[in-house]
């Protein structure tokens, strides 16, 4: 399969394009994704650090992209490995139009387990494209893989919120609640994606 | 430690004519297998042929990435042709796979991983410290790194066999041929290679060469 025919899911509203290649390929034995940046002069790696212990390993597949690693700033041309320990903060900001950068990535010393974040990207992705149903076939997916995870109904009630479904909105919200109370509200308490349903007497956070 | 490398800085020449980069050793990674191979003329075979079944393999699937250049892959006798871009995923360990370039200069990334278990490095990275210093011809420095690998895990014939090259390029040629025949007589695979290996030229015409990648118990005679 080649990088050309990878899904392209955009991440964020700065051009960030998010690419599964596990996903697609099915592998399960480690993470791995690539991202691109179509212009030039945006993230192609969003900054972040590895909360959940893995370490990842960066590969600059095509183009240009300048890394942040700690605070460290990296020029990283076509053939630079970049690695980033669990606790380093790192991302990246292309230089060149069409930059893609390939990613690796797996905790130590355990059998790797496939993120619960990538059904998620993938139902924002399709809404981004302008496909809510395979948007909402993918979250739905998300929730039944992690049935009892928070998280899935949480973005489960901002993906019906932005696409104008209250009562969905409210009870996914409920749920995700009900399943972690003070994660749940802390977060939608802040969130813009709710704005709309703040004032809503039973917007349950 | 976090870090960054590029694949020029990392990669140093092997005996099959390609360049290996050692990324996952150079980084320290441990959760996950990751290396790099460069072949800088076009028909060089950038991935020896080999599936991840062997004592020496670490049952991986693996995920082939060609970064630059194109390259003919052969998975179990299927060709896959694979320009810039390509990811070929090899799930099957038991599946035969290698690359030939198409072109100077093609990069392979690869990784690798067994499904469900905590990542182990394969055994025959071993090698890879002893490995970097052929690259710089400093044999003696390999002998000394293989011969501590060697007494950690004496019955790994991939050791046998690199610990018997790096004597051979520094002169040690009886200790070659005695640690060439353990290898073989480990593994006879390594009896055909040593035959192609230019690391023994130097010592083709020892006492018990013959017998070593035969082997066979030394019976005193010369290969010559």
């Amino acid at each position: 399969m080649h990088l050309d025919d990878l899904d392209r899911f955009p991440v964020d509203d700065e051009g960030l394009l998010w690419r599964p290649v596990r996903r697609r390929l099915g592998i399960t034995a480690f993470g791995t994704n690539a991202y691109t940046a179509e212009k030039g002069d945006e993230r192609v790696v969003e900054e972040h650090r590895e909360q959940g212990g893995a370490e990842e390993l960066y590969f600059v597949a095509s183009g240009r992209a300048t890394f942040t690693l700690g605070d460290d700033e990296i020029d990283a041309p076509a053939g630079t490995f970049v690695y980033a320990e669990p606790g380093t903060k790192r991302g990246a900001i292309a230089c060149e139009p069409k930059t893609t950068v390939v990613a690796f990535g797996a905790k130590p010393g355990v059998a790797h387990e496939i993120s619960g974040w990538e059904e998620i990207f993938v139902a924002f992705g399709h809404l981004r494209n302008g496909n809510e149903d395979e948007g909402r076939k993918a979250m739905a997916a998300a929730i039944a893989g992690k049935p009892d995870a928070w998280q899935g109904h949480y973005n489960a009630a901002c993906f019906e919120s932005l696409t104008g479904n209250r009562e969905a909105t409210f009870e996914h919200l409920k749920r995700a609640i009900e399943l972690d109370e003070k994660a749940a509200r802390e977060y939608a308490q802040r969130d813009e994606d709710f704005d709309w349903l703040r004032d809503d007497p039973e917007f349950p956070a | 430690m976090s870090g960054t490398a590029n694949i020029s800085e990392l990669a140093f020449g092997l005996a099959g004519g390609q360049r290996w980069a050692m990324v996952r050793t150079h980084f320290g990674i441990t959760a996950f297998g990751v290396n790099a191979y460069v072949a800088d003329e076009a028909g060089i075979e950038v991935v020896g042929e080999h599936d991840e079944l062997g004592e020496r393999s670490g049952k991986h699937e693996e995920l082939y990435f060609v970064a630059s250049g194109h390259a003919t892959f052969t998975v179990n006798g299927y060709e896959i042709d694979a320009p810039s871009g390509t990811f070929v995923f090899v799930r099957d360990p038991a599946a035969k796979r290698s690359a030939v370039a198409k072109e100077a200069g093609t990069t392979i990334v690869i990784a690798g991983g067994k499904p469900g278990e905590a990542f182990t490095p394969s055994p025959w990275e071993r090698n890879a410290p002893a490995l970097a210093h052929f690259a710089t011809g400093e044999y003696d420095k390999a002998v000394e790194e293989l011969e501590r690998i060697h007494a950690e895990t004496p019955e790994d014939a991939g050791v046998l066999y690199n610990l018997a090259c790096a004597e051979s390029m520094s002169g040690k040629g009886e200790q070659a041929v005695e640690h060439l025949a353990r290898a073989v007589e480990l593994d006879a695979s390594f009896g055909e290679l040593a035959e192609k290996d230019s690391d023994f030229d130097a010592i083709r015409n020892e006492s018990g060469y013959a017998s070593a990648i035969a082997g066979k118990p030394d019976a005193g005679g010369s290969s010559s």
